[in-house]
Parts: C-alpha cells; sequence; structure tokens
C-alpha cells in the first residue's frame, strides 16, 4: 500500500514540472539546476485515494554529498521501503548521467518507476531510446514522458501500481559506470546531427570573448526591454485609467467630506494645487493605489516577464560562469548570480535561493549583499519614477554606487568571514525554446504573489501613516533623529519618516518622500539609503529564518554602519 | 601523451582523465556527475586567467571552478 511518493531525480530534468502535473499545485520551474529550494508538498487523487506526493531538489547521486542530498536523503529513509513509491524523473537527453541514480534507487530497495522525460528534445536532438528494452534492463516499468505538454502523465499515474522493490545487485561506483555504458549502447541510438544555430549560441555563450559580448548584448536588451513595457503599461493602460477615470470619480465623491477634516485627510489627503494629486497626495484612495497599481506593478509584471524567459531559455548558468571571477572576489562563486537576479525583483525569493550555495559563509556573504546593493523591483520602480525625472544620470549614478558598495563589502566580507566558500561545480543546461504556456502561468503566479503580499501591507502601511501624521506623533522621532538626518545626510528632518517606512515597504517610502519637495542631490541620498538600510519587514523575516539570530545582527549591524558612511560621504564629498 | 591539469590544457582539446587529486567528496560529487577515472571529456573553454573551466563529458556540460580543474589530471 502505497502512502506517499517521492519525485527523485537529476537537477534540471522537469522534476517540478511532472509535480504540478500531477497534483495541480503550481510550482516554479526553470531552465536551470536547483530551482527547487523548499521541499513541495501535494496530493495526487487516483482511484478515489489521495496518495501525499512530495517534489525533492535534484540530486546527483543517493550519496548524501551535497545538502540538497543530505535531505533528500533523511527524507527517504522516513519511512519502511513498501510504504512508499519513487518516480524516478529522467531526462531522456542525457541517459547515460542520469542511470547512475536509477541505479542507486532499485539497488537501495526503494519500489521505483522511471519517467523518461523530456522525450520530444530527445527525438529532436537525434537520441531515439528503446523504452522496452530499458524496461528489460532496469525491471522497473518505464514511462516516457513530455511533462511540459502533459503527454505522458496518465500512464504514469495508471502504471504508479505496477511499483514494488526489485533486487538488484550492489555495485561500487566504477562498475556501476561500466554497467551503465552496457546499458545504454543497448537501449540508445544516436543519430549524428550537424551544429544547429543553437549549438553554436550554446558554445559561444561559455567563450571568453564571444561569451561576455553576449553577456553585455542581453543584460543592455533586458534592462530596455523591461523599461520598454513597464513604460508601455504605465502609459497606455494605467495612466489613463487613473487620469481619465479613477481622479474624476473621487473628485465627486471627496466632496461629501470637508477638505483638512479627518475622514479627507486619511483617504484623499492633501490637495496640490486643489487637486489630486497622485503622487504627492498621500492618501488610502489616491497614492496608495497608484503607487502599488500605477507604478510598481506595470515593472513587476515587466521585470518577471523577461526574468522568466531568461531563466526558461537556459541563459543564466552561462552568466554565472562568466562572473564567477569577480564573484569569486567577493567570497562567492558564479551561481551566486541567480539569488541576485532573483533578488532585483524582490530580496525574499532572492535570499531564499541563496540555499544554493552550500556553505553558510556564502550564504550569509550573499544574503548580506543582496538586502545592502540589490534594489527590488518596487523600490526601482519609485526611484525611476521619482529620480527619472531629474535625469537618467541620477538614476545611473545610485546603480553604481550600489554596485561600489557591493564590490567593497564584498571584498571585506571575503577577508574578515571565517568559513570556507566551496569551488564551483555546474551542470550547464541546453537552452530550450521557452514552453510558452507554463512561462505565462509562471509570471502568473508571480504577479499574484506581488498584488496579494504588498497591497494589503501598502493599504494598512499609509493608513497608519495617515493617523500618524493627522495626530503629529512622529513629530518627537523627527526631532530627535533631525542632527542625523539633516546634520549628516543633508535631507529635511521629515524624511526620517520615509526612512523607517522604509521597513514596511520601499516603495510607500520613496512615495513619502514626493512632497517634501527635494533637491536632486537630496532625493538621490534618499533613494540610496532606502536600498543600503534595513531590508523590509518580509525580507527581514527571511533572514533571520536563513541565516539565525547572531548574524542577521551582524548583517543588521554591517546595514547600519553601510548607510552611516554611504549617507555622509554622498552628501558632505561626492555631491557637494 | 602527457599528463597535465585540466587547467592546463588548451580549449577544444580532447583528454582522458587519470587522476584526480582531491577528497573523497570531490571524487564522488565529480563521480556522480559522470567525471571519473577513465572518462574521456573534451574541454570547451577556460574563462580568464583564473577563471572557471568548461568541459563535455558525455552528452552534459559543465563548469568546473579553477582549483577544482587543477586538480583533475588528464592525458591529452
Amino acid at each position: 500500500m502505497i502512502r506517499k511518493i517521492f519525485l527523485v531525480g537529476n537537477p534540471n530534468v522537469g522534476k517540478s514540472v511532472v509535480f504540478s502535473r500531477l497534483t495541480g499545485v503550481h510550482v516554479i520551474s526553470s531552465n536551470y539546476p536547483g530551482t527547487t529550494v523548499e521541499i513541495a508538498k501535494g496530493y495526487l487523487l487516483t482511484g478515489g485515494e489521495k496518495i501525499e506526493v512530495v517534489d525533492l531538489p535534484g540530486a546527483y547521486s543517493l550519496e548524501p554529498n551535497s545538502s540538497a542530498e543530505k535531505v533528500m536523503f533523511s527524507l527517504l529513509n522516513e519511512l519502511p521501503k513498501s510504504d512508499i513509491a519513487v518516480i524516478n524523473i529522467l531526462d531522456a537527453t542525457n541517459l547515460e548521467r542520469n542511470l547512475l541514480l536509477t541505479l542507486q534507487l532499485i539497488e537501495e530497495g526503494f519500489g521505483v518507476i522511471v519517467c523518461l522525460n523530456m522525450c520530444d528534445e530527445a527525438g529532436h536532438k537525434g537520441v531515439s531510446i528503446d523504452i522496452k528494452k530499458l524496461e528489460e534492463q532496469l525491471s522497473v516499468p518505464v514511462i516516457p514522458t513530455c511533462a511540459v505538454t502533459g503527454l505522458g502523465i496518465k500512464p504514469l499515474i495508471e502504471r504508479l501500481k505496477e511499483v514494488v522493490p526489485r533486487s538488484r545487485q550492489r555495485l561500487n561506483h566504477e562498475d556501476r559506470w561500466k554497467e551503465i555504458g552496457l546499458i545504454v549502447e543497448k537501449v540508445q541510438r544516436l543519430e549524428h546531427r550537424h551544429h544547429n544555430l543553437r549549438e553554436i549560441l550554446e558554445d559561444a555563450s561559455v567563450r571568453p570573448v564571444t561569451g561576455l559580448l553576449m553577456a553585455s548584448g542581453v543584460i543592455y536588451a533586458c534592462f530596455k526591454v523591461v523599461r520598454f513595457i513597464g513604460e508601455g503599461i504605465i502609459n497606455n493602460i494605467t495612466d489613463p485609467v487613473f487620469f481619465n477615470y479613477y481622479r474624476p470619480l473621487l473628485e465627486r465623491i471627496s466632496v461629501h467630506w470637508q477638505e483638512g477634516g479627518f475622514w479627507f485627510h486619511l483617504l484623499i489627503g492633501d490637495l496640490i494645487n486643489s487637486k489630486i494629486d497622485f503622487k504627492q497626495s498621500l492618501g488610502l484612495l489616491t497614492t496608495a493605489p497608484y503607487i502599488e497599481f500605477g507604478m510598481v506593478l506595470p515593472y513587476v509584471v515587466s521585470f518577471y516577464f523577461i526574468l522568466s524567459l531568461l531563466e526558461d531559455i537556459g541563459y543564466l548558468p552561462r552568466l554565472a560562469i562568466l562572473l564567477d571571477n569577480l564573484l569569486h572576489k567577493l567570497g562567492l562563486h558564479g551561481f551566486a548570480i541567480i539569488p541576485v537576479l532573483l533578488g532585483f525583483g524582490c530580496n525574499v525569493p532572492g535570499i531564499l535561493s541563496t540555499r544554493i550555495l552550500e556553505s553558510k559563509r556564502e550564504r550569509f556573504i550573499a544574503s548580506t549583499l543582496i538586502s545592502i546593493g540589490v534594489p527590488c523591483v518596487p523600490l526601482q520602480a519609485m526611484i525611476f519614477g521619482l529620480l527619472g525625472a531629474f535625469g537618467g544620470f541620477y538614476v545611473a549614478g545610485v546603480y553604481a554606487v550600489l554596485f561600489f558598495l557591493v564590490v567593497i563589502i564584498g571584498v571585506i566580507l571575503n577577508h574578515t568571514v571565517a568559513g570556507y566558500s566551496p569551488e564551483f561545480l555546474l551542470e550547464i543546461p541546453p537552452y530550450r525554446y521557452p514552453p510558452m504556456l507554463t512561462l505565462i502561468k509562471k509570471l502568473y503566479f508571480r504577479v499574484k504573489g506581488f498584488i496579494f503580499e504588498a497591497v494589503p501591507v501598502v493599504m494598512i502601511g499609509v493608513l497608519v501613516i495617515n493617523i500618524l501624521l493627522y495626530f503629529r506623533l512622529f513629530d518627537l522621532v523627527t526631532n530627535i533623529s533631525a542632527p542625523v538626518i539633516k546634520g549628516l545626510f543633508g535631507l529635511p528632518k521629515e524624511a526620517i519618516i520615509a526612512l523607517l517606512i522604509g521597513f514596511f515597504r520601499k516603495d510607500v517610502a520613496v512615495g513619502m518622500l514626493a512632497p517634501l519637495a527635494l533637491t536632486a542631490k537630496q532625493l538621490f541620498i534618499a533613494a540610496t539609503l532606502l536600498a543600503v538600510s534595513f531590508p523590509c519587514v518580509a525580507t527581514f523575516a527571511v533572514l533571520w529564518k536563513e541565516l539565525g539570530f547572531k548574524d542577521l545582527a551582524k548583517a543588521a549591524l554591517i546595514m547600519i554602519l553601510a548607510s552611516i558612511i554611504v549617507g555622509s560621504t554622498l552628501n558632505f564629498l561626492i555631491l557637494r | 601523451m602527457s599528463r597535465v591539469s585540466l587547467a592546463h590544457i588548451k580549449a577544444n582539446q580532447k583528454c582522458r582523465i587519470v587522476e584526480i587529486n582531491g577528497g573523497l567528496n570531490l571524487r564522488q560529487r565529480l563521480m556522480s556527475m559522470g567525471v571519473y577515472e577513465g572518462k574521456e571529456v573534451v574541454k570547451l573553454s577556460h574563462i580568464g586567467l583564473r577563471g572557471p573551466v568548461v568541459i563535455k563529458s558525455g552528452r552534459s556540460v559543465l563548469a568546473l571552478g579553477h582549483g577544482m580543474a587543477a586538480k583533475i589530471i588528464v592525458e591529452a
């Protein structure tokens, strides 16, 4: 009687796609190893039964060499072997390497069913596998699938009942590879194909000169396209809606409240030139929805669209190779670029995905650098929206300051933090055409996640701020902190409110700066400080969970020091 | 036939691995990814002077850190 199903396989063979197909639970999948850093659970309904399905992080072998493999090892041994079924997912384009884990699973006495995934791609690449012969060789059921389209999932579920533990002679690694060589020779036929354009591009992207050229081109193009799509949505969709429909509506409603009264202040905020100004009014019905839907959401959509595209094509591991040298100087290795890129969307998934890095030291350095120097999309969108009005030069300046800060802090941490940073060992996946349906789905879930997590916080945040402002409860804080804010950073003392709110939401915090009529220099400093100083509360919670209290305290100390140094340096030396 | 490390041979060269000068953990990690003594691999590229080395082993492409590549002795 099977009580639990485990999905086991090498990294990047499509376990998460199979998982989504079996359980209907959506999990993020991409074309690089290590997308799954958390163990996902769901249920498969079959024949009136409900069986738990567990999606495990990818592993190359059953020996617990990496932390992901250790997790897999202990979970697999929790229940008696007769109670579980292992769906071993294989990449049909790379049968040889995948079979190592398969043989180990069968030898260990697990009930195994083999799901030979990516059969369509294998066909395109001239790889044909004789399924019957492979079943004979392994003596377990083998089902060819293409999980992205759903092909083969039904037979996979139907044949789950055939799963029983088999016995197979235990081999050592060398003999196992020999055995695999023999099996592959019997079941696989390769058709020689000429190099096609995709393979030429694959090669070029991992060579020094062509690789760097491609990387610069790709990064530049992504940046341009993110801006193009983001601005396109703002100019053609959200702004017209806000200004042509929403504002007239608000103006008609607002006559019911007395201007300057409590409710007017709370809901509409202040009138600027006796008109509602979405950027400066700071009301619950004016600025709050405009920040989230009119300024940030368009960029969330465009950023995640491009990021998902890069993930699914399989470009990111290649970027990791090229950046390995630089990241080594910061005590990290190339693969750390993936948490960094995710962090540009939102620091929370960025810091969660530092789990793909192996040592505690690397995870500490990466998490600290992300929370200091990687501004999330909401913050970036607001910086573009407000600082961009003074010219692109200032916006580029913020990025430059953050980049140098990351390099400097990284080098210092690399020389002072104890522990080891293991070397780079990464499988580079082939380029794949992004499966459009899964890409759109992934985008949908990421955008939905943003709306459900951000909007309530923003609404409550603006509500609380407005009440505090109305009853002038900020005055005490403002006056106490004035020497630092005014003296050290050259900002008006009211800017402390924005910096404090940065702990809630970075986008609202930048929004709070809008009515202060800051100069370009002041806005530059305030925006940089918001990026460098404490991350928002959600990021803080994840840092605590991932690093523990002691390392969180260290990271926080670094953030405070960095903010003070950067803020005052910018104020006194650079932007005089 | 000369014995050099994977970090030192030129790109686009085919070679056979003869020795992995690493601890058990490294040997096992490489072994489970299909890189073991006796295996034929092709070095695809080398990024910068002390950067990672990219190899093709069977049907997979792997990137190894420079230090790791220096521990893999090959016959070319």
